[in-house]
Formats: C-alpha cells, sequence, structure tokens
C-alpha cells in the first residue's frame, strides 16, 4: 500500500525524480502555496484516494471510461487517457490528481477570461493546456498502400533532383559480366548482385556466363532483375572444385564475355562483376571515369587468417620485381602490442604523392600450415583479380575501336598461344596507362566476400524445402583454405568457412596445396 | 538579288534572335542549385550588424559567470551554452562599446543555466536569486539601470522556458517570466504564442548545437535521400510520465503509436552513431515538441538539409522575423498526428524541391549556427540584428529621475532571499 501524501509533492517528485538536486524548500513552499486554495478539493481528493486504495489501480480507468463515455461519440479517434501496466503503479494517484488539478484549473481559467484588467499572474492565458492529454491513434493505425506510392513517387523525384545537381554528369552504359554456377552459395551472392544491378541509374547490359550451360535455376534469378538488358549465356565446361581451376576457367568465362561486347559492338564501361562481390553504387559513378582502362582497389573480407594481419604484409610488384617487405621491425613490433582485430586487405593499385600509379598492392595470404612459404614467388604468382579492373567497352573491339596503340589487340592478349589463362592486366602494354581510380586507390569502392560453401554441397531447389530432411550430415571441409600458421586468438564466429563447415570437427589441412577432400566416407545422398 | 539577301538577312537575325531566347529560357530552366532567402521583412537575414548599434557589457564577479564555468565545463557543450557563447562573442564584437553613454544597448552576462545536476540537466531553482542578485549589482554599481529600470537592457535567458526558471511548464506559467526582467529584452529559445513565458518584444534563438562536431559529418550531396521521414528520441519519457499524455502534450506517443510499423517512418528511440549521417539520407525530420517546444532538432535538420517537420502547436520558432519558416518547413497541428503520413505525402514534389533549395542556402545553415569563430550572418549576428531592429529605443522606457516601474519585493517569497 502506498502512503497517501500531499499531491504537490507527488507532482514536484514526478518531474524531479531524475534530478537528484531537489531542493525540499521549494516543495514545502509549493505546498504552503496551495493550501488556501480549497478544501474542498481535499476532501476530493481524500475521497479518491480512500476509493483507490479499495478499488487499486483501476480507479483511473474507471472515472475516465465514464467521463469519456459522456464526451462526444462523434470522435473519429480511439482516446487512450489511461494505461493500465505495471509501471503507472507510481503515477496514478498523482495522475488522476492532476486531472483534478486541471480541471479546476480550466474552471478557473473560464472566470479568468472574462477579467478584462492587467492579470499579473494569469494561469496561461488563452491557449496553454498543462494537463494530461489525450494520445490520438486513429481507428486503423497502418499503413496505406496509396500513400505509400505516394511517397516513394515523392522520394524518387527528389533523388532525381539530387543526381541532377550533384551527380556526374556522364552516363554511360554499364556493361556487367558476371560468371557463376549452380551451387549453394549461388543464391546468397547472385541476389545481391542483381539487387545491385539493379538500381544503377544508368542502363546496364548484365552478361551473365554459366559454367556447365545455362540452367533453370540461375534463370529464376536473374528474372528479378531490373537491367536494360540481360544475356544468359552457358558455357559448356563444368566449374570444377578446386580454387586455382575455378579461377582459370572463370578466366576464359569471362574472355568469352567479352567476346559477346566485341561481336555486337557494345558501348560503354565494361565492369567484372563477380557475384562474390559486394559493389557500392559509389563504385559505378566511379567507373565512369575511365579512359579506357582503370583500376580499382578491391577490399578482401573472410581471408584465412583474418584475426590479425598477414604477417606478409605488403607486398609491392614493381613491374615484375618483388621487392621486399616493408616495416619489418614496426610490424613486428605491432604485433606484439597489438590484441588481434579484424583488418581489412586491401589489393589494387598505389599511387605516389603525385597520383601516378608506381605499384600494385597484392593479397598475399598467411602461409599456411605445412607449407615452407616460397618467399618472393609465391607473391610474384598471385595476380590481381579481373574486379580491380574497369574498361572501356572499345578496348576490346577489334576494328573500329579506335585504340591507342599501348592497348593490346585482342588477339595478343585474350588468346595467348602458350595457352595459358588471359590475363586482364596484359591488355596494357604497361602500367603507366592504366588510369586509378577511387581517389587514387585509397578509397575501397567493392569487396570481395570469400566465402564458399563445399564444391559438392547439396542445396534444395530454389531453397524450398518439400519435405522435411531425412538424413543431415554436416560437412568438414572448404575449398578455402582454412588453418593459417599463427593465431593469437580463437576466431570470431565469421563466414570466414562458409557454413558448410559449422560443425566441422576440426579437420586439418595437411598440405598446403588445396586439395579435394578424402570423403567417400561422407558422402551421403541427401536429396 | 538585293531582296532575297535582306530576306535572308532578316530570317537569319530572327533565327538568331529565337535561338537566344531558347537558350536563355534553358538556362533559367535548368536545375537551381539554391534558392535566396527572403524574410517577412525582406531580406534581413544578411544583415551587417556592425555599426548599427553598440553595446556594452557590464564587469560582473566572477560568480556569476566564470566561476560556474570553472566548476562544471559542461555548460560549454550542452544544448543552452548559448550564454556562454554570446558573452564572448560579445566581448570581442566590433559593436561592442565600452563607454556606456553611447550604449544602445546593455548586456548583463549571468550564467544562469549553468548550475548543472550530475547528469548534466540544468537546475532552475536558484536562478532567479542569481538574475535579482545581478540585477541589484549593476542597479547599484552603475547608473543605467534605473534610468529605464531594464528597458535598453538585454539578457540571454536559454533555458527550457525561458526567464519562468522552471522546467515544468505548471509551474513555470504559475512563476511567470521574473518581475524584474519584465521591462527588458530577453533572448531565449523558449518561443510560444499566447504564453506567459514568452515576453512581448523577445527575441527567439536557436538552441546551442556544436558547430564543428555537425560540419565534421557531412556526406557526399549524391548519396540519395532514401528515408522519408527521420526521428530519433522519446516517445514516452519513462521516468516522469510513463503512461504517456504529459509529455509533449501525447504528441510523441501520437507519433509512435501510429506509425510504428510504418516503412516510410524510421523513428526509434536508439540513438545510432551514424545519427547526423542519417539525417542526411532523409526528406523529412520531425521535431515534435518534449516538454518543451523548442528542439535541437531543428538545428540539425536545417544543417542538413533535411526538411523539419514541426508538431508543435503556437511555437515561435528562432529568428522568425527575418526567417520564413512556412516556406522552409511543414508545420502540423498536434490533433493532425495520426494523418502525418498522409499529409506528408500528399505535399507536391515541387513544393518538396523548393524547400530542399531554400534548406541549401548557406545564409540558412549559417543563421542557427553559433559558429566559433564567429562567422557573418551566423546566430550571434542575427541576435545583433534582432536588436538593431528594435532601435531606436522608445521614448517612454526613460524614467524620470526617481520614477520606479519595478516592484523589487514581487514574486515568490524564495526568489527574494539574496544569493
Amino acid at each position: 500500500m502506498k502512503k497517501v501524501t500531499g499531491s504537490s509533492h507527488r507532482l514536484a517528485r514526478m518531474r524531479s525524480k531524475n534530478r537528484s538536486g531537489f531542493n525540499s524548500e521549494q516543495a514545502s513552499e509549493t505546498s504552503f502555496r496551495l493550501m488556501p486554495v480549497s478544501h474542498f478539493r481535499v476532501f476530493i481528493q481524500c475521497m479518491f484516494c480512500i476509493g483507490t486504495l479499495i478499488l487499486g489501480f483501476r480507479l483511473t480507468t474507471e472515472s475516465s471510461f465514464l467521463k469519456a463515455s459522456f464526451q462526444n461519440p462523434e470522435d473519429p479517434f480511439t482516446r487512450i487517457s489511461a494505461r493500465t501496466d505495471s509501471s503507472a503503479s507510481t503515477g496514478t494517484e498523482s495522475q488522476f490528481d492532476l486531472q483534478l488539478r486541471r480541471e479546476f484549473a480550466n474552471g478557473s481559467k473560464g472566470s479568468r477570461l472574462a477579467y478584462n484588467g492587467t492579470i499579473v499572474h494569469s494561469s496561461g492565458g488563452v491557449r496553454v493546456d498543462v494537463g494530461r492529454h489525450a494520445i490520438l491513434i486513429r481507428p486503423w493505425p497502418h499503413p496505406d498502400p496509396f500513400e505509400v506510392l505516394h511517397a516513394h513517387h515523392l522520394i524518387k523525384r527528389v533523388q532525381l533532383e539530387q543526381r541532377q545537381l550533384y551527380g556526374s554528369k556522364e552516363s554511360k552504359p554499364i556493361i556487367a559480366i558476371t560468371t557463376t554456377f549452380v551451387r549453394t552459395f549461388q543464391a546468397v551472392h547472385l541476389t545481391g548482385l542483381l539487387h545491385t544491378l539493379s538500381v544503377i541509374p544508368v542502363p546496364v547490359t548484365w552478361i551473365v556466363m554459366e559454367a556447365g550451360g545455362v540452367t533453370n535455376e540461375t534463370a529464376h534469378f536473374l528474372s528479378l532483375a531490373h537491367v536494360h538488358r540481360l544475356l544468359h549465356l552457358g558455357f559448356d565446361i563444368p566449374m570444377p572444385a578446386g580454387l586455382n581451376e575455378r579461377s582459370k576457367l572463370e578466366a576464359q568465362m569471362r574472355v568469352e564475355g567479352l567476346r559477346y561486347v566485341q561481336k555486337e559492338k557494345l558501348e560503354g564501361v565494361v565492369v567484372f562483376a563477380d557475384e562474390s562481390n559486394i559493389h557500392s553504387l559509389e563504385f559505378f559513378t566511379e567507373a565512369q571515369k575511365v579512359d579506357w582502362v582503370g583500376a580499382v582497389s578491391v577490399g578482401l573480407l573472410g581471408f584465412a587468417g583474418f584475426e590479425e594481419s598477414p604477417q606478409s604484409g605488403i607486398v609491392h610488384v614493381h613491374d615484375g620485381r618483388v621487392e621486399a617487405r616493408e616495416n619489418h621491425i614496426l610490424f613486428a613490433a605491432r604485433q606484439a602490442a597489438a590484441a588481434p582485430r579484424f583488418e581489412p586487405q586491401v589489393q589494387g593499385p598505389s599511387c605516389d604523392s603525385n597520383g601516378n600509379l608506381i605499384g600494385w598492392h597484392i593479397f598475399d595470404p598467411l602461409p599456411l600450415e605445412g607449407e615452407v612459404h616460397k618467399g618472393m614467388r609465391a607473391a610474384q604468382n598471385r595476380r590481381l583479380e579481373w574486379a580491380n579492373f574497369v574498361l572501356n567497352a572499345r578496348a576490346v573491339w577489334k576494328t573500329e575501336g579506335n585504340q591507342p596503340e599501348w592497348i593490346r589487340s585482342w588477339d595478343e592478349w585474350a588468346n595467348p598461344e602458350d595457352g595459358s589463362t588471359p590475363d586482364i592486366k596484359a591488355i596494357v602494354r604497361s602500367d603507366q596507362w592504366v588510369k586509378v581510380l577511387g581517389n587514387c586507390g585509397r578509397k575501397v569502392l567493392l569487396w570481395w566476400l570469400r566465402a564458399e560453401a563445399r564444391a559438392d554441397s547439396k542445396h534444395p531447389n530454389k531453397w524450398i524445402l518439400d519435405e522435411s530432411l531425412e538424413i543431415i550430415v554436416p560437412a568438414k571441409s572448404t575449398p578455402w583454405p582454412r588453418r593459417p600458421v599463427r593465431r593469437a586468438a580463437p576466431p570470431p564466429p565469421a563466414p570466414a568457412g562458409g557454413t558448410g563447415t559449422k560443425h566441422g570437427a576440426g579437420s586439418r589441412v595437411s598440405s598446403g596445396k588445396v586439395r579435394r577432400p578424402k570423403r567417400k566416407q561422407d558422402q551421403t545422398n541427401v536429396s | 538579288m538585293t531582296k532575297d539577301r535582306r530576306y535572308g538577312n532578316f530570317s537569319l537575325l530572327t533565327s538568331f534572335g529565337l535561338l537566344l531566347l531558347f537558350l536563355c529560357q534553358q538556362v533559367s530552366l535548368a536545375a537551381v542549385h539554391h534558392q535566396r532567402i527572403s524574410g517577412s521583412a525582406g531580406d534581413v537575414l544578411e544583415d551587417n550588424p556592425v555599426g548599427r548599434l553598440k553595446v556594452f557589457v557590464y564587469e560582473l564577479p566572477s560568480k556569476y559567470n566564470k566561476k560556474w564555468l570553472e566548476k562544471d565545463p559542461r555548460c560549454l557543450t550542452h544544448m543552452f551554452a548559448a550564454e556562454e557563447f554570446v558573452h564572448d562573442f560579445l566581448l570581442a564584437s566590433p559593436v561592442r562599446t565600452m563607454n556606456p553613454e553611447e550604449a544602445d544597448w546593455f548586456y548583463t552576462p549571468v550564467y544562469t543555466t549553468c548550475d548543472l545536476t550530475p547528469n548534466g540537466l540544468p537546475l532552475p531553482f536558484k536562478s532567479p536569486r542569481m538574475m535579482r542578485s545581478a540585477i541589484s549589482y549593476i542597479s547599484t554599481h552603475w547608473p543605467f539601470w534605473n534610468r529605464t529600470e531594464g528597458g535598453d537592457h538585454f539578457f540571454v535567458v536559454p533555458h527550457d522556458f525561458g526567464a519562468c526558471f522552471h522546467y515544468q511548464e505548471e509551474k513555470a506559467i504559475e512563476r511567470g517570466v521574473l518581475p524584474l526582467l519584465k521591462r527588458s529584452t530577453l533572448v531565449q529559445t523558449f518561443g510560444q504564442n499566447h504564453h506567459v513565458c514568452l515576453k512581448e518584444g523577445s527575441i527567439v534563438v536557436p538552441p546551442y548545437a556544436p558547430p564543428e562536431k555537425m560540419q565534421s559529418r557531412f556526406i557526399p550531396p549524391s548519396t540519395p535521400r532514401s528515408i522519408f521521414v527521420y526521428f530519433r528520441g522519446l516517445f514516452y519519457d519513462v521516468g516522469n510520465d510513463p503512461e504517456g499524455g504529459y509529455y509533449a502534450r501525447g504528441a510523441r506517443a501520437a507519433v509512435w503509436e501510429n506509425f510504428k510499423d510504418n516503412p516510410l517512418f524510421d523513428i526509434s528511440t536508439q540513438h545510432p552513431s551514424t545519427y547526423y549521417e542519417d539525417m542526411q539520407r532523409a526528406i523529412f525530420c520531425l521535431c515534435p515538441l518534449g516538454w518543451a517546444p523548442w528542439s535541437p532538432r531543428l538545428v540539425e535538420g536545417v544543417i542538413f538539409g533535411c526538411i523539419p517537420v514541426i508538431i508543435a502547436d503556437d511555437i515561435v520558432l528562432p529568428f522568425a522575423d527575418a526567417i520564413p519558416w512556412e516556406k522552409i518547413g511543414v508545420f502540423v497541428a498536434e490533433k493532425d498526428v495520426p494523418n502525418l503520413d498522409k499529409i506528408l505525402s500528399l505535399i507536391s514534389p515541387e513544393e518538396v524541391l523548393e524547400k530542399q533549395r531554400l534548406l541549401a542556402n548557406p545564409a540558412m545553415k549559417q543563421a542557427m549556427l553559433f559558429s566559433q569563430p564567429t562567422l557573418p550572418g551566423d546566430a550571434f549576428h542575427q541576435i545583433l540584428n534582432g536588436l538593431a531592429r528594435k532601435l531606436p529605443h522608445d521614448p517612454q522606457i526613460y524614467l524620470k529621475p526617481g520614477q520606479t516601474v519595478l516592484n523589487w519585493t514581487e514574486g515568490p517569497a524564495g526568489d527574494l532571499k539574496p544569493w
């Protein structure tokens, strides 16, 4: 039972609960001022206090219900004047008292209004109404589809105006070349990419090369895209499981895509939008600035050993010569001092202070368990991703391209005689002609999410399970190499291993090379 | 032959003229970045007050101003910091005069909002006594107060309800404006029509918002504005008014109840670290009243180009005689809050773009800020402009020697104690 004390105390205490410097002097002062107001009021207060004690906290609801029932029935809104939840327990009495006070004040206001002299101490003038107000809620407080539509038109108009005022003046069409194949994570990657490409403000031609031929699953995804032109081409060779072979096949598929651009003589900016990349819209506006060949920085997410900086640091490759690793001492000191934290790795161009391209940052992962680090040679074998480069479509035209002479012709770079994989960097004769985009490579405009399920992991068609699964066996390893040499802290729960390895009981990757895991005993058909 | 040539010349001229006309039209139709603001009193936003008035700053003992700052430096960063910054500005301003005989206005630097609780909220309980003590000090040490009984003096009172010196509206109304300040000009953040605490002739200023903090968080203007309505703040003041109905006169609770599941309304009580960036990605920013009708959200909305939706009946916005707020913001009556989505979505796109152009005007943004260091057109200058507009003084404010108007014993008994 709560002690019944003067309402003015409650009133003051209500507001000053959070203010610790409450002056008791003030409280007594105010209560002193209120005493001569009305005995009748005190009496009513006592009656209601007793009533509350008996009836409990429903007194407020009951009385306000009574009050509401005498109000205007044509009121379109439900007036909630009391909320009965447990947190209201401390405030019930004082709220009711305040309601009383308000009505009293209203009454006195009414009489004051008629008083025409100079009001030295007026209780609020004409329209000030301090006291409890109703919380107005309309009968159906949910969004109305027509209003939502209007709002979207408004947003679209505002964004159009923004583009006109601040956006880039160039609007070359974008040609996005993507390689894909049906697998567990295709849905994850492709959905993000298709939505990104659908909202780019310029016309987009999307060339999708699918390994293993055109399939219905991929076509189902692609039907959701809103692009200017969509081309779904099939490549008959199925995608291999190993990473190195995969990248070789992808390179060949991209060359096929470029061959299509060449054949149709498409105009615009060619972007290698890998499906496992996360693009920011700024990337597509930056890509407009390219003249012939441009380079951007790609951030890497989820590479092996991301919980600390990789041992190799940054390796600069200068026209074939690999420079020694820099800042060895600094790096060691930093490692000793710092707790393990995520440091994003960036692959891309690097500039000097004048903005000229001087080298490339290349991703060089930590050496894997048991592998002797091959030193410079390993770095030399690394190549830049195709996603690092942005081309003018005319650069791959065979005729009428008017390409400058420092761009190799199609036959030279795209079909190398020795049968090696075509490298996009080979399209220019020397690095100096490459234009560096994104604030000289400092701004990372796209991210490569290196997360993949096992090559042979199964997934239900369209991710809908028709019947419940009978046997579920966790897969144990992923195509990406898992364990680096050193680990300072246990790995945080991150998609570094892909969903297929959540229950992996620590399968060891014995040699450095990615190998096909021995899974004959694990092979279970999950249909 | 000549006739043909003349005809050819004539047609050439007309076609050239038409081309010029066409080009001119194109230029005028091209997207305009921002628009000049012409207020209700003309283009007064860009007026320069220097040379139009002179202000004398009283030297008060440090217990009225500096001591408070030493005790609690938080006074310089909270939203009531205007009183400290106006003092600093006037001390270094060219309108300051050391000769009180030639001064048009007199400024008394007393920091009444610097008595903070551990939480950082100012306690106004000692403020009336402090103000009284300051006024008695200046009236005994200088003859200028008694000359007009404060008619040419101005005070900065940025608290919740101005010179009523209380945070609770009922109590503030009961107290009314401090009787000794009855004849002075008050520079305050509170402004509501037909309210006791807004004295006739007061200058309403925006609350203090840290300029460097906001200006360091700009994002590129080409970032598309994709949020329709944005608001972050309390809907129910659970500590003081858990059931709702008192806080914000129920308006904030109505916003929450009606629009909590509306995808167009990005409203929440969680304060994100990207608050300023989010405002720049929003088209409308709600500025509902709280315990008092004014809030720093208005300033933030103007700085970040988000159209303020003001939900506070009878509010008087800062510098209302210089800034045409009806053209810049959207005013929604508190009883219309349940229809807020309809009201906002039915605003025509041209009107929205017009408002955004007005907001993009740098003069507008400048007028809302108390810039450090001071810049032309900022809030300090707007205050001086407001004071300059009140000149020349009405000769009636000058009292005959020996005449007194103010009653020094007026007011609650607690205020009369010396400080």
